[in-house]
């Protein structure tokens, strides 16, 4: 073949390849755009202050106050159990485990996790701290804010697990050469200069494992449970935002499911904040080793 | 091996200084890979040493020998003896602590610690001693002093040192070595990943610095080693081929090999 028709064929597949490559990625932002306007044009006519003020006791009088505040509770309680285990065991996949069997063998395990169904997480805490805690108090406590917190806690723990292993990764052997060189130990090595070099990664993935949690609805099913009134009793049943508007789209009055379209407005409102909070910190820390 | 030790013997009588560091046939293993075979050499104190040979040749290796930082890492062997001061370095029992207190190490890419450039120099210092904070601002400022940085950054010690260019961070890495006080400074290609002019100004601190201390530099730039050393080592493929006065390494070394690589032959 000539070499113009080598440079003719080129600049066909060149545009074939851009035009599907195109299409595809509009295809997938149409229905993303489609999925927050349809969210957005629902929700946003049912948003008034009934909604942070009234319980879900008054139905479709009511509001979702105790709701929002179950799922802040529950959703701060799960962060402050996955957070802190999800970040060590990260430096240890990183740091202590890295490429020894046992470290391939928990990333792997860290992996499934990460993809479990979440309904097998709400399974699991049932089984673990709704059932016994039922049985030791002859059911005076059995469904729990606590339970729904560990459940959410569960999800995100493989999230923060795997962004921080992965961002201590990033940070540059020589780095740690450099410290060990200067005769620092190991531990002062990994708290002082490696997590500190990797904490805007680090608080990424926190800050993605809690927009990830924030909308499960599953892991609460069978152990927050909800509830129809206000609490902040850890140990009480609890409500919160994805089981309100699961239950109110079940109903057939149109008042309610205006309600959990607003609701599914906040969630989505919340994630959106977070996922914004997140370039944020890593934009802004741009100064990095490479 | 008469060959070796002879090649390494005559030269030697040029220098008269005290040796500083003296490597006897050392051998060293990745994961059963031999990438050193069997190097003597003598290191004379307060004079620049420099390591040269193509890449691959065991120069880097031998110098991370120096300060053991290899050990961090796994199914890594040394065998032979290196004595600091006539004492046995690769000997378990040598305190790693005062070993890197003692042997400084400067880096191919300047990795300055994700903290101020205050910290960065006080970092290291605060592992080995416990200092008063006007006595530990005298000693950063001695150290940057030292490092020929103290001018540039003495209005900004509590900005982050990533925001340092490329040379100035290189600096500030040779600073926060030399603020522990060490007897020999290591440097691994320290000048590969800057630009001529922050070269030049890291080979004039080398030639400013060998008043105080043993310096070891790894560099595959010839004209580096011929610039700033005294002694020069030439290496190919795990062997120390010649090691002599740089003056006599540069314009007649008795080796062919030495020949062929310095005039542009092989490497």
């Amino acid at each position: 073949m000539s070499a113009a028709g080598i440079y003719l064929r080129r600049r066909i597949t060149n545009v074939g390849a851009l035009i599907f490559g195109s299409l595809a990625t509009a295809l997938g932002l149409l229905f993303l755009v489609w999925i927050l306007w349809v969210t957005i044009s629902n929700g946003i006519s049912s948003i008034h202050l009934n909604l942070f003020t009234k319980i879900t006791a008054y139905a479709d009088q009511g509001g979702l106050s105790n709701a929002i505040v179950g799922s802040l509770i529950m959703d701060l309680m799960a962060l402050l159990i996955c957070a802190p285990i999800g970040v060590m065991a990260g430096t240890y996949l990183a740091e202590y485990a890295n490429r020894t069997r046992l470290g391939s063998s928990i990333r792997f395990l860290n992996d499934i996790l990460l993809s479990a169904p979440s309904i097998v997480m709400g399974l699991f805490v049932y089984v673990i701290i709704v059932l016994p805690m039922s049985n030791m108090t002859h059911g005076n406590i059995s469904f729990s804010g606590f339970a729904g917190g560990v459940a959410l806690a569960l999800i995100g723990l493989p999230v923060i697990v795997r962004t921080t292993d992965e961002m201590l990764q990033l940070v540059p052997g020589t780095l740690r050469e450099a410290a060990l060189s200067l005769g620092v130990p190991q531990w002062k090595l990994t708290v002082q200069v490696l997590i500190r070099a990797a904490s805007s990664g680090i608080l990424t993935g926190i800050l993605l494992a809690l927009a990830r949690l924030a909308g499960e609805t599953a892991p609460l099913l069978f152990t927050a449970f909800g509830n129809n009134f206000m609490t902040l009793h850890p140990l009480d049943k609890m409500a919160s935002l994805p089981i309100a508007i699961y239950q109110y789209t079940n109903d057939p009055s149109p008042a309610m499911h205006s309600i959990a379209w607003a609701g599914a407005l906040l969630i989505t409102l919340f994630v959106l904040a977070l996922s914004l909070l997140t370039r944020l910190l890593f934009s802004r820390k741009k100064v990095s080793y490479e | 091996m008469n060959d070796l030790a002879a090649a390494i013997a005559a030269p030697l009588a040029d220098v008269q200084e005290n040796t500083k560091i003296k490597v006897r046939d050392v051998h060293f293993y990745y994961s059963g890979f031999q990438a050193l075979k069997g190097v003597s050499m003598d290191i004379p104190e307060k004079q620049v040493t420099a390591i040269i040979g193509p890449s691959g040749c065991g120069k880097s290796t031998l110098l991370r020998i120096f300060n053991r930082i290899y050990a961090i890492y796994p199914k890594l062997e040394a065998t032979g003896t290196i004595e600091l001061d006539g004492e046995n370095i690769l000997d378990p029992g040598y305190s790693m602590n005062r070993l890197r207190s003692k042997v400084g190490m400067v880096f191919q890419k300047p990795v300055p610690f994700p903290m101020t450039i205050f910290e960065n120099v006080a970092y290291g210092i605060r592992h080995h001693e416990k200092l008063s904070k006007p006595v530990m601002a005298d000693r950063v400022e001695q150290a940057l002093r030292s490092a020929a940085l103290w001018d540039e950054v003495k209005d900004k010690l509590k900005q982050n040192a990533l925001g340092l260019s490329g040379g100035q961070q290189q600096r500030l890495c040779i600073a926060r070595a030399i603020a522990l006080k060490p007897e020999v400074l290591l440097l691994d290609e320290p000048t590969s990943a800057l630009d001529p002019i922050a070269t030049s100004r890291i080979e004039q601190l080398v030639e400013e610095l060998k008043s105080e201390y043993t310096i070891v530099i790894v560099t595959h730039n010839m004209q580096q080693a011929a610039r700033v050393s005294d002694c020069t080592g030439f290496m190919y493929i795990g062997e120390l081929i010649e090691f002599g006065n740089t003056e006599k390494i540069f314009t007649k070394p008795d080796k062919k090999q030495t020949e062929d690589y310095i005039t542009g032959r092989f490497g």
